[in-house]
């Protein structure tokens, strides 16, 4: 199978998933409790009002019509009223998206150089004290909730012993004129993701400084630098990409928790907001986003391995 | 963090256990686990209030005789801190249970068929994946109320399809092999086969996912507790409420949010520490690391 | 000035001796029946005496005389991608917030709950209280320059009864004739109910039944209020500027308004301490230190009729039981409730609701805790060791944390309660109104309209079920009764049967606290339980 047409069956796959996950939303938005009119209508609704609301809605229309309405709409990038706000649900999400992904970007570009560096040179003193303790600060990190992180940031940096750092985000202006409020919930998530890059790059750059052509470099007298940016580095790029990318995928989960933290305008903050709201339209949309860029992630991801690896990329018939 | 090989080699997951005692990071892992664990178990008793009971102010940090203040409604921090562990470890251990339960038994039937079972399996583990654990669990808890059995559903449903991708590549390695081809010739059922030949030659990856699940369970369970999605009755203690409901007087009273935050960030630390110590020990890599 | 405006309030709203010098300055304020047919109009007398009808909360503060200009930034608490700026279909703060400033009513209650002409100058009855007649206010106009008309009026009411697109007013006016509204002359309209009733003028005076014009367009909104349209972007910010020819003479003070929505407590604080905004409405109670230790802002603290009770249903067991009723609110410690929940801000109350009307019947015996006293009551129901459930869920701020303080008062009397908390979509789902046992929360109204949204069957919201005979038959009475005395007899009387038998337990009033900085002045205490002065901007000023 040539590669081409080996990415083409993936993402064959993934229109499949998200088809699938699209019904899933759907059906859950259906079971949703309560009466979505009332939800939004409060002690307002009287009964004519909540009539009116639930026409508006269609919340009277059969399952089959809405769904077909909806993933109709969803496919022309028509996501709908919010019925919270009878807003384009796309307005909504446009300006959270792009908070999001400045944060995961900035997350993933601040973490991902560290734990490059942090890998590898944990590699190089192996089993020595700084491979040990990076080992250990990893595992640590990798264990503690981000919200944990967070909130120990927050206290250290905000709240508590040093008052520099803003806790919340001024709701009154863009994120962009406020660059101080990007500082926590970007070095949280940075410290959530990397240590899985760092113990990937240190496992990998020590399979490589193991194997024999990079044994076979150093008798042949090429220097240790060379060996090390020459050979071992560039070995070590795929695997290690394949890993980043999973953690930026991660991310897309990771936001939730610390965007909620910092009152952060994002997807996240936005996702727990519309469960709170019963804001369906907003919610479907919203979680499907998500799914999506999940997915294509792990495309990525996948694509990514293929593409490093070189037994893959050649042989695999499957 | 995905551990490979197997421990047919000597005496199964007992064996793998005491071995894995010999890692200084297992052993470190087990006593900070105890610790947190102590302090749920017994904390109850030894508390000096009780968990619902008011004794001053409002966020009062140092209201007379308390040791850490007051909470939002005015009750005592350390008491309700001594009392809220139990829920945060009971869901999280339920979670795991259920949770890698149900994805050993997808990839032992998915594993060990090779028919359309395995397709369909997999596929569903596919479209369970493409959403992250708490994207899932909110889209969940939107339609099922946050109770406590629905949160722990919830989590056990987002660990499932990913304990069983990894239990089933060991599976499908260990099906492989010579002693289960054997087993097949003499004729042995299929699940005689599963339960008598594959199981117990999975148990290290096993147990290593089940530690990583322990760890992920009680970031999961405490952070919807965090997010007030917990489900449990409003005034009960734990820790991961105490942090949603402590929020806004953070900057006067840190320590109803500070306490519950530690707490959770050793039980996560230790739980991880020790899944860290098996992987190490059933990947045949172990090295001592603390004294 | 200030000090003894906020005594005068502390009085009208509190019990005891000390309420009586006030008293009957405050009945002023809802003898609609005999001033308006015995005498000449109050509402007539009023805005002929003062000409700025009732601003005497404001501009008159202790500072000084008002200065023109400026730009004030509100922190508004909420807000969302839902937000309005429709004069008829508020539902958050700030769109209730953004009401104040654009439209006004014909009548608006004040700083003291007292009912204040605003587009009308005079609203009278007929002797039977079926026919109303608005005469509106001399020279007043919209945004746009036009003179509000008869027709803008009866448009106005028009759009808010509208059968097919009701507004959040329309419940209020169920007895108004939509074909009824009548044209008299360039000033005056006259309105025709289907039944007698004393309701009218509070159903007019809400604050969701602004006169727009005939043409009223909410994409280009043009009301009566002291602050023009300038822009509104949803759960963000609005901004307003100074209406010049505004009725009242001088004000608005400020050039502009703008309103920012804050949906996080700590980042409306913060904006305040941090000057990006002027005045914040809600100030979380835990950050009252906060800001009081602050020498550069002023708290604002206004005693309102605001309430939030515990909701038993008096046909539902086991509160089927009066004995158990009366158990319950033996068991709540109002004292505890309001020291834990509103930290200390709030007002005592006796299991009665409006305690700023006029007729409020203060003679009845505070109610106490009384353990000793629920658990023979619970006995002789045999209800020992009662379990229910409390069905809560955070609809506004203080309803879980109430649950959960009764719910360990009530372990004292061997009550078990067990709280189901749920999300707001569900506590207002199918089972609203039919809870057993759940909370709700409400704001400051007089008693007879208090009654007619919540404690009578035909009430929209009456979550108690309480359809007592003999108190429907007192308050049907007392709605058109024409004696402002027999009036409040009946009404005493109701409010005695609610304090002996009825389904609620409330238990205080919350205080109203906000806060401002020093820059600005203007803004008093007000009872009538909305933040800010009533979003009073227009007698804001800056120092």
């Amino acid at each position: 199978m040539s590669l081409g047409r080996l990415v083409a069956r993936r993402l064959a796959v993934g229109a499949l998933i998200l088809f699938v996950v699209s019904l899933l939303v759907f059906g859950a938005s259906l079971l949703l409790p309560g009466d979505a009119a009332r939800a939004v209508l409060g002690r307002t609704a009287s009964p004519d009002r909540l009539a009116a609301v639930r026409a508006q809605m269609h919340l009277d229309d059969p399952p089959l019509q809405r769904y077909l309405s909806w993933a109709g709409d969803l496919v022309t990038g028509d996501l709908g009223d919010s019925v919270v706000s009878q807003t384009p649900v796309v307005e909504l999400i446009a300006q959270r998206s792009v908070n999001s992904l400045l944060l995961m970007v900035l997350a993933a570009l601040i973490a991902t150089p560290v734990a490059l560096a942090l890998g590898t040179w944990s590699a190089l003193r192996r089993d020595r004290l700084p491979d040990h303790l990076t080992s250990l600060g990893t595992l640590v990190l990798a264990s503690l909730p981000e919200f944990v992180v967070g909130i120990a940031l927050l206290f250290v940096f905000s709240t508590g012993l040093l008052r520099v750092l803003p806790a919340v985000v001024d709701q009154t202006q863009g994120v962009l004129v406020q660059p101080e409020v990007l500082v926590l919930p970007v070095l949280t998530l940075a410290l959530a993701v990397s240590p899985y890059i760092t113990r990937m790059m240190r496992a990998t750059m020590l399979e490589i400084l193991d194997s024999d052509f990079v044994h076979q470099a150093r008798l042949n007298g090429v220097p240790e630098r060379k060996v090390l940016w020459r050979h071992a580095v560039p070995n070590a790029i795929g695997p290690v990409a394949q890993v980043v990318a999973l953690q930026l995928a991660w991310l897309a989960g990771g936001i939730v928790l610390v965007e909620f933290l910092f009152d952060y305008p994002g997807i996240g903050e936005g996702v727990v907001d519309a469960v709170d709201a019963r804001d369906i339209p907003t919610l479907q949309a919203l979680v499907m986003l998500v799914a999506a860029f999940y997915v294509v992630v792990n495309l990525l991801a996948d694509v990514v391995g293929v593409l490093t690896n070189p037994r893959l990329r050649t042989g695999g018939a499957s | 963090m995905s551990a490979a090989a197997d421990t047919t080699a000597s005496g199964g997951a007992q064996g793998l256990l005491r071995r894995s005692l010999a890692v200084g990071r297992t052993r470190a892992g087990l006593v900070i686990t105890s610790l947190v664990v102590l302090v749920a178990v017994v904390g109850p008793f030894v508390a000096p209030q009780s968990e619902t009971g008011f004794v001053g102010a409002p966020f009062s940090p140092d209201a007379p005789g308390t040791l850490f203040g007051t909470d939002t409604l005015g009750r005592d921090v350390w008491s309700r801190f001594l009392h809220g562990g139990g829920s945060v470890l009971g869901m999280s251990v339920l979670c795991t249970v259920a949770g890698v339960g149900a994805g050993l038994l997808v990839a032992l039937v998915a594993g060990y068929s090779r028919t359309w079972v395995d397709e369909l399996l997999m596929r569903t583990t596919d479209v369970l994946l493409a959403f992250p654990a708490i994207v899932l669990a909110l889209l969940f808890l939107a339609v099922f109320e946050p109770q406590p059995w629905t949160v722990v559903a919830t989590v056990a449903a987002g660990h499932a399809p990913r304990v069983a991708r990894v239990m089933r590549a060991a599976v499908l390695d260990v099906a492989g092999r010579d002693y289960v081809r054997s087993a097949e010739s003499m004729g042995l059922r299929r699940w005689s086969v599963r339960l008598g030949d594959l199981l117990p030659n999975v148990t290290g990856p096993l147990m290593v996912e089940t530690g990583l699940r322990l760890t992920y369970s009680v970031a999961l369970v405490a952070g919807l507790g965090f997010l007030g999605l917990s489900g449990l009755q409003a005034d009960q203690a734990d820790w991961g409420l105490m942090i949603n409901e402590n929020r806004l007087g953070f900057t006067v009273q840190p320590w109803a949010v500070l306490l519950p935050v530690i707490a959770i960030g050793l039980l996560t630390v230790g739980t991880n520490l020790i899944a860290d110590g098996i992987a190490r020990t059933s990947a045949g890599t172990d090295r001592e690391v603390l004294g | 000035m200030h000090e003894s405006e906020r005594r005068a309030i502390a009085a009208a709203l509190a019990g005891g001796g000390r309420r009586n010098l006030s008293r009957r300055e405050v009945l002023r304020g809802f003898a609609i029946g005999t001033g308006a047919l015995a005498a000449p109009s109050w509402l007539a007398a009023c805005s002929a005496a003062d000409p700025v009808g009732g601003s005497q909360s404001g501009e008159d503060g202790a500072s000084g005389e008002p200065k023109r200009g400026g730009s004030l930034r509100m922190g508004a608490a909420g807000g969302g991608s839902g937000d309005t700026i429709d004069a008829h279909k508020p539902v958050d703060r700030p769109d209730i917030n953004r009401v104040h400033q654009l439209y006004e009513p014909l009548l608006i209650r004040d700083a003291k709950f007292e009912l204040t002409p605003v587009v009308a100058e005079s609203v009278e009855p007929n002797k039977d209280l079926t026919v109303w007649t608005a005469r509106l206010r001399d020279g007043i106009t919209f945004h746009d320059g036009r003179p509000v008309r008869p027709e803008d009026v009866i448009a106005s009411f028009l759009r808010i009864t509208d059968p097919k697109d009701p507004k959040v007013g329309a419940q209020l006016l169920s007895f108004l004739d939509r074909k009824g509204m009548k044209k008299l002359d360039d000033r005056t309209v006259e309105f025709t109910l289907t039944r007698p009733s004393a309701l009218f003028l509070d159903a007019i005076s809400e604050y969701f039944q602004g006169i727009v014009p005939e043409d009223y367009d909410p994409k280009k909104p043009v009301g009566t209020g002291p602050f023009a349209f300038e822009s509104f972007d949803p759960g963000q910010r609005s901004v307003f500027s100074r209406y010049a020819d505004y009725w009242r003479e001088g004000e608005p003070f400020l050039d502009e308004l703008v309103i920012i929505d804050f949906t996080d407590d700590a980042a409306r604080v913060n904006a305040l301490i941090s000057g990006q905004v002027e005045a914040i409405e809600s100030l979380p109670f835990g950050q009252i230190s906060v800001v009081e230790n602050d020498s550069k802002l002023t708290v604002l603290e206004s005693e309102s009729g605001n309430w939030n009770p515990f909701t038993m249903r008096v046909d539902a067991k086991p509160f089927s039981d009066v004995r158990v009723r009366q158990a319950m609110r033996l068991i709540a410690d109002r004292q505890e409730l309001i020291d834990q929940v509103l930290v200390g801000h709030g007002k005592l109350a006796n299991d009665l609701y409006s305690p700023g009307d006029p007729c409020f019947n203060d003679s009845l015996p505070q109610r106490e805790r009384d353990v000793e006293q629920a658990k023979s009551l619970l006995k002789s129901a045999g209800q020992e060791g009662l379990q229910v459930e409390l069905t809560t869920s955070p609809v506004s701020q203080g309803i879980v944390e109430a649950a959960q303080v009764l719910v360990e008062q009530a372990r004292a009397a061997d009550v078990d309660i067990r709280l189901n908390k749920v999300d707001t979509g569900t506590f207002y789902g199918d089972n609203y109104l039919s809870w057993p046992f759940a909370q709700d929360f409400w704001g400051t109204r007089s008693f007879l309209a208090q009654a007619a949204q919540g404690s009578l069957p035909s009430s929209p919201f009456n979550e108690t079920h309480w359809s007592d005979e003999e108190f429907v038959s007192l308050v049907k009475s007392a709605e058109v009764e024409v004696d402002e005395e027999k009036r409040c007899e009946l009404i005493q009387d109701a409010q005695a049967i609610e304090h002996e038998s009825g389904g609620h337990i409330i238990w205080g009033f919350v205080n109203l606290v906000d806060a401002y900085s020093n820059k600005i002045s203007g803004l008093e205490p007000n009872v009538a339980g909305h933040p800010l002065d009533r979003y009073g901007f227009r007698h804001a000023w800056f120092v």
